[in-house]
């Protein structure tokens, strides 16, 4: 997925074991939990608000997303490694997936 | 962009008229609630609408009509799970239980 001149932000972390990719939206609770946990665990990883993006683009991107994942995008909308995904924030579900 | 701009209290005033109109409680954790008064508000100024702030926009009033708060599932959901689907609602007896708001389906895509 070409990202390229997109307001993905990265943030740093000492945990580096997985590359973690999230589409959020800057208005809503449970992406900001969600990475708030990301960053409570020490977890590297990027993400993007994609509410604040041209709608084109976006599209676009939600596209990829359903296609790839065979999953209606909802938010937040995290992809681990490029290869699993997890749709909300279930800190159970994304404990498990991440090894915390 | 909205013709008149809403205000934190303005729209804090919505959501407690949506939570007594309907018999709900709002949210308990205050900075859950005030992230999600803060999101329906920028999404009442940029799109003119209460957009629910963990919903997408699809692009217009027209296509956003049920996921304007309170959403159309919202009466669906917060008998079933407690809360709404952005947890800005909360049924009295899940609020009485002190338990965490947790992601639920989205019914917009059900």
């Amino acid at each position: 997925m070409n990202l390229e001149g997109l307001p993905v932000v990265t943030k740093e972390g000492t945990r580096r074991d997985h590359d973690i990719m999230i589409f959020a939206l800057s208005t809503c609770g449970f992406c900001k939990r969600a990475l708030s946990f990301l960053d409570a665990n020490g977890f590297a990883y990027r993400y993007l608000y994609v509410d604040l993006i041209p709608l084109e683009t976006k599209n676009a991107i939600k596209q990829e997303l359903r296609e790839r994942f065979h999953e209606s995008v909802a938010f937040p909308f995290a992809v681990i490694d490029n290869e699993h995904h997890l749709v909300g924030f279930i800190e159970a579900d994304w404990k498990l997936t991440l090894g915390v | 962009m909205a013709d008149r701009q809403k205000t934190r209290e303005d729209t804090e005033l919505f959501t407690r008229m949506v939570a007594s109109k309907q018999g709900w409680v709002l949210n308990p954790d205050t900075e859950f609630y005030s992230t999600l008064v803060e999101g329906l508000m920028r999404n009442f100024n940029r799109y003119g609408y209460f957009l629910c702030p963990c919903r997408d926009t699809e692009g217009s009033r027209e296509a956003d009509r049920e996921a304007i708060c309170p959403c159309v599932w919202s009466k669906l959901d917060v008998p079933e799970y407690g809360h709404c689907y952005c947890a800005l609602y909360f049924s009295k007896e899940f609020a009485s239980t002190g338990k965490q708001p947790a992601a639920i389906p989205d019914r917009r895509f059900s």
